[in-house]
């Protein structure tokens, strides 16, 4: 079976090669796709040789930019003149921080069930993507001292084996705990919170975000610390 | 669209009054710019790692402390102060 340049790029998207960490191809017209695959591989070639990987890490990081930078000219949905901007009342050292993640964790016992299926596993969460873009997100409450263990992940829209591995890299709970242990702040707020942000902007607007507003401020949260994935 | 559905949720927590802040990766620094959001620190991690890489609590920590600044730093919305250093794991 032959497959066009264009049909192989794209099937890291949500394809028969998909890899979340390379979706990015997708945006990518076919010769820039390959000027990208050849310069990756060629930065392998030079890893074998110098054992140096940031270069190559760099690269795909670069790409990455340059692929999910809008098109000049596209139309654009989200784009705000007003930037929204009040000051902290309080010191930091004084402040409640409260974390918040777009990163799709929840506790174990306490999955948010999407579209009323149990046990959804990661890979069904990519191949219902696109439903899930025309949903309502579920907000998950995770307790601050919470252990590892009992941390679950899911999450359609985003490449979840480093999160798997280590939950700080979408959801840095751990580090919050240091800023507090080095007197940066004085609490964390608990519970945190999680949702899988891959979700209709309608319905997170309308449906959502004025309860998740009110439930901050019932948090008694002075600043909030928020971490898209 | 992850990235533009914490950027609805920045903004709209902020017109109520709480201060936040977003850490976004490089590859999203069109969304914190278009949505123009109150206050975002950039790093130079690839997507799906915002924070760094696995078992690096001290880059961690270094992310989560640049980004604490700036509601101390930051006297404007539409903020948006990037990170130094590259994303190094080992």
């Amino acid at each position: 079976m032959s497959e066009t340049l264009e049909e192989f790029k794209n099937s890291f998207y949500y394809g028969s090669r998909s890899d979340l960490s390379f979706k990015f191809l997708k945006n990518l017209p076919p010769e820039v796709a390959a000027e990208a695959i050849r310069q990756i591989l060629e930065a392998v070639v030079t890893s074998f040789d110098t054992g140096e990987v940031t270069e190559l890490h760099d690269l795909v990081i670069r790409w990455q930019v340059d692929a999910y930078r809008p098109a000049e000219g596209s139309q654009r949905k989200y784009v705000y003149d007003d930037a929204p901007f009040v000051l902290p009342g309080k010191p930091l050292k004084e402040s409640r921080v409260g974390l918040m993640t777009s990163s799709g964790h929840f506790v174990s016992g306490d999955d948010p069930e999407p579209f009323g299926v149990k046990d959804m596993t990661q890979r069904e969460a990519e191949d219902r993507i696109g439903e899930f873009l025309r949903e309502t997100p579920t907000m998950s409450t995770i307790g601050r001292d919470i252990d590892a263990a009992d941390l679950r992940l899911r999450h359609g829209g985003y490449d979840t084996r480093s999160a798997l591995e280590d939950f700080n890299v979408t959801f840095p709970r751990d580090a919050l705990l240091a800023a507090r242990g080095a007197g940066r702040i004085a609490e964390v707020a608990d519970p945190m919170y999680s949702f899988p942000g891959a979700a209709s902007q309608g319905r997170l607007r309308k449906n959502v975000l004025p309860r998740w507003v009110e439930m901050l401020h019932g948090a008694a949260i002075d600043v909030l610390l928020l971490v898209p994935v | 669209m992850c990235h533009v559905s914490v950027g609805h949720v920045a903004r709209a927590v902020e017109e109520s009054g709480i201060p936040t802040a977003g850490v976004y990766v490089s590859a999203f620094r069109f969304v914190a710019e278009e949505m123009n959001l109150p206050r975002t620190l950039i790093t130079h991690h690839p997507f799906g790692r915002p924070m760094g890489p696995v078992g690096q609590p001290d880059r961690h920590l270094e992310v989560v402390m640049a980004a604490l600044s700036l509601f101390e730093s930051a006297d404007r919305g539409g903020t948006v102060v990037e990170m130094p250093g590259r994303f190094a794991p080992g």
